[in-house]
């Protein structure tokens, strides 16, 4: 122990040069990336193993289609589970997302059959999940409820809500919101024609936003901080503002959610009570998946944004290989599963 | 060897006063800090040392008195404001993000930005540069976590220095550290005085204080008491002035708990018997004997095993060799709550973390040992347990003595004579004292040492655990020597064995192990 700590403190090196630790595969092995690590690798394994199994002479697996089928289908998922980074990096939790899909679903498809202008509906609908999310964030600062808790009332509120608004799905008929719901670019030549759509770069964009939230920003160091164990005295002490930023976090997760409800409305095409249910779990599954620790204090942005894809992925195979629906979550808790026992591990290693 | 003389004070504070719901914790405190000095803060436990510096660096607001930084008033509300007026603190547990990078803690604030973005490349060198003054060469983009604790608090410092610190305040920072990190951190903390900077230095460690500072102001019970240069105030002097006490009477405290004297009697039986007890990377197989009215003392140097044999002991963690027999019958598995009620209770090292419960009152926490030993669902009838509470903290002399106080209020001191009260409550045979005086002042040390040597003469078994080898050799009947997780020897204690003796014994089988020679 000492003469370890003595052989670091010794200056063997200029402080400038580069030292063998700064090198990359050094810090892959950094108790912080290899859970990210080992999503990327589960990516790549699926993708080959789809690549050698699926390709054919004329048409390979891996391909821009696989890629735009992949977001299109999950774009909504992205934005939720993009939320929910912030929520479990800092310690916490958010169930409510599922619900607030139906709930925005809902409120965009009863505002539409009313007539409202499409601008406004579109950020009423976003603001729903911003004032969800608002309020389980004063209930989770202000009043010292615990998340779990907190954000399950938020749930229960939004089905209930949905549940007042309408018990049947609606569909919705606005011709505005379907030429946007089915406004999409096209790519490539056939067979292998891809499009960009409109909820794919919403996804992105959010995507951009939150790296940059949560990577290049003090109130980002601050969310890390506030996952560190303590509950964010340290971050406190250091002179950032960790009790607003807890509060935000749950803004922003449900702003996404509000967000991920428009898109689910985009995908779907209507407003149902019943959608989105256990969709916060599939969003919590992902970001876990994509090497954030539940316990809070580590996790990347793209990490989720692999962890999607992983999920997405797995749905394609499953698809592929005519599997019925049950095998996905089957596969989905196994490499859940995995993922844990892989931070228990980490977290074991620590001690 | 440093400007002690002329040079403006950059903190005057006066009258300091500050009350706590039924407690004045300052009364009319005065500190002054110089520029290129290193000022200590004495005091007991509970003497109002650590409100003196949650009062300077924002944590808590003022009642009365003034704060003057650099000649200007000031009245912070939060450290964020403190820290702009240049005071920095490190303190005692290490305060900083150990899930984030060594640069983002240290440099977090004060990153390096190109517009909107935190350039981080940039942030990291700025991060080395600074930790490259403290002679710390590691890679910034390393996670805090993963380096010596040691490290870690240099790494508070490296960040306290980025702000340009006019005062640098470091509470407890040698706690958890060894020697040689020690010596590093003086270093340290020398060549940042010589920079000018003022620093306030508070420990326990009276050899500390009086090796790294210059000059120093004592405090009791909330009050301001003193404040001379270090080089003319002798140790007895200073003792005396933290407990009010005169200096002889401290030494006929020390003289009372120096009673050594124990019958041998060949006929008596072991209460505890362990043969080839062991736990695989945690402890080889030991032998050992505890009789009752015997204190036994655990000598060794940290991370030696002596905890891990205590553990095992208590069957807080399992053996995985060997047997354990207690007052003749063996134990099968000892598991914490079957020792518990066979009367064998273990007080934790760590008082934070395995000891008390903060949020639950003095009261409360007593009851809890008492409570486990009569099963969860048996009322204790509030009568008995208030007799039970009054007596023990009368006995302990608990300040204050209100049992409805949260604990996380007491002082260090006392809250390890709540936790000797606990234990003490469920009428033990058998109790095991894990560094039951770490961290706290010499009066509640010196009455604690006398409660050990009593509870023994009553007839208790005592274990007794200690990093400071002379409180072990004055305590013990019996010395156990650990070293590398392995018992070496075992003796028995006499006016003949001093540290010294223990130390050849743990330098002597090997000698490639250079810390035992230290």
């Amino acid at each position: 122990m000492t003469a370890q700590t003595l052989s670091e403190k010794l200056p063997t090196t200029p402080p400038t040069a580069p030292r063998a630790s700064d090198r990359w595969w050094h810090r892959l092995l950094d108790r912080r990336f290899l859970p990210v690590a080992g999503t990327v690798a589960t990516l790549i394994l699926l993708l080959v193993g789809g690549q050698l199994r699926y390709s054919t002479d004329d048409r390979s697996f891996i391909s821009m289609r696989l890629f735009s089928n992949l977001f299109i289908d999950n774009s909504y998922l992205l934005v939720l589970a993009i939320g929910m980074t912030f929520v479990i990096i800092s310690g916490g939790i958010d169930l409510s997302v599922g619900g607030v899909v139906a709930l925005v679903g809902l409120v965009i498809a009863k505002l539409l059959e009313n007539g409202a202008p499409l601008p406004f509906v579109l950020v009423v609908g976003v603001l729903v999940g911003t004032t969800m999310g608002a309020l389980i964030g004063v209930m989770v600062q202000y009043f010292r409820i615990q998340p779990f808790i907190a954000s399950l009332a938020g749930l229960f509120l939004a089905r209930g809500l949905a549940n007042l608004l309408g018990k049947t799905a609606i569909a919705i008929k606005d011709e505005g919101f379907a030429s946007l719901a089915s406004w999409k670019l096209k790519f490539g030549e056939r067979p292998d024609i891809w499009y960009i759509n409109l909820s794919m770069i919403i996804a992105f964009v959010v995507l951009l936003i939150a790296v940059y939230l949560l990577h290049y920003t003090r109130f980002g160091r601050t969310v890390y901080g506030l996952g560190s164990g303590d509950g964010g005295q340290a971050a406190g002490l250091m002179g950032l503002k960790p009790g607003a930023t807890k509060m935000w976090v749950y803004v922003i997760s449900g702003t996404c959610a509000g967000i991920g409800g428009l898109l689910f409305a985009f995908y779907t095409k209507s407003g149902y009570n019943l959608s989105g249910v256990g969709m916060e779990l599939d969003a919590i599954a992902s970001v876990v998946i994509g090497g954030a620790v539940l316990t809070g204090g580590a996790g990347f942005v793209l990490g989720t944004f692999a962890g999607v894809s992983v999920y997405g992925l797995i749905l394609v195979i499953c698809n592929r290989e005519g599997l019925e629906i049950w095998w996905n979550r089957i596969l989905i808790g196994a490499i859940l599963l995995g993922f844990v026992l892989l931070q228990r591990v980490l977290v074991a290693r620590r001690r | 060897m440093s400007q002690t003389s002329a040079s403006a004070p950059v903190v005057e504070m006066r009258g300091i006063t500050i009350e706590f719901p039924g407690v004045r914790a300052l009364d009319g405190v005065d500190l002054t800090l110089r520029p290129g000095e290193v000022h200590a803060l004495m005091g007991e436990n509970g003497a109002g040392k650590s409100t003196m510096i949650k009062a300077l660096t924002g944590v808590y607001q003022i009642d009365a008195g003034t704060i003057r930084v650099d000649g200007a008033e000031h009245r912070f509300h939060g450290t964020a404001q403190a820290q702009v007026a240049g005071i920095s603190t490190v303190y005692q547990e290490v305060n900083l993000c150990a899930n984030l990078s060594v640069a983002e803690n240290v440099m977090l604030g004060h990153e390096v930005r190109v517009g909107p973005f935190i350039n981080w490349p940039a942030t990291r060198r700025k991060a080395r540069e600074h930790l490259a003054l403290l002679n710390l060469d590691i890679d910034p983009s390393s996670q805090l976590g993963s380096h010596s604790i040691a490290v870690q608090q240099l790494c508070s410092i490296a960040r306290a220095m980025v702000v340009q610190a006019k005062v640098l305040i470091l509470d407890e920072p040698t706690s958890s550290l060894d020697k040689a990190e020690v010596a590093e951190l003086f270093t340290v903390i020398r060549s940042l005085r010589d920079q000018g900077v003022a620093i306030l230095f508070v420990s326990h460690f009276l050899e500390q204080v009086y090796e790294i500072s210059d000059r120093m102001t004592i405090l009791r019970n909330g009050k301001f008491v003193g404040e001379h240069l270090t080089r003319e105030l002798p140790r007895l002097e200073l003792i005396s002035q933290m407990l009010g006490r005169a200096g002889d009477e401290l030494a006929a405290i020390e003289a009372g708990a120096q009673r050594v004297a124990r019958e041998d009697d060949e006929s008596r039986t072991p209460l505890m018997t362990a043969l080839g007890l062991g736990r695989n990377g945690s402890i080889e197989p030991v032998d050992l004997e505890l009789f009752a009215g015997e204190i036994v003392g655990f000598a060794g140097l940290l991370g030696s095993g002596r905890t891990e044999l205590a553990r095992l002991l208590y069957g807080a963690d399992k053996s995985d060799s060997g047997t354990l027999s207690y007052a003749g019958e063996p134990i099968r598995s000892a598991a914490p709550l079957a020792s518990l009620k066979s009367g064998v209770a273990y007080s934790t090292e760590d008082r934070k973390k395995e000891g008390i419960i903060a949020d639950l009152t003095v009261r409360e926490n007593i009851a809890l040992a008492i409570q486990a030993n009569r099963g969860a669902w048996r009322r204790i009838p509030a009568k008995e347990l208030d007799e039970v509470v009054a007596r023990y903290m009368t006995a302990l002399n608990v300040q204050p003595p209100n049992p409805n106080m949260l604990i996380r209020n007491l002082s260090g001191g006392n809250q390890q004579k709540v936790l000797l009260a606990r234990w003490l409550a469920t009428s033990p045979k058998l109790m095991i004292l894990d560094e039951p005086t770490r961290g706290i002042d010499i009066g509640a040390k010196a009455e604690i040492q006398r409660l050990v040597v009593e509870l023994a003469a009553q007839g208790l078994s005592v274990v007794f655990i200690s990093s400071e080898l002379e409180e072990v050799l004055r305590l013990s009947h019996r010395l156990v020597v650990l070293r590398d997780r392995q018992k070496i020897d075992e003796l028995a204690n006499g006016p003949e064995v001093t540290s010294s003796t223990v130390l050849e014994i743990i330098a002597a089988s090997t000698t490639e192990h250079e810390e035992g020679a230290a």
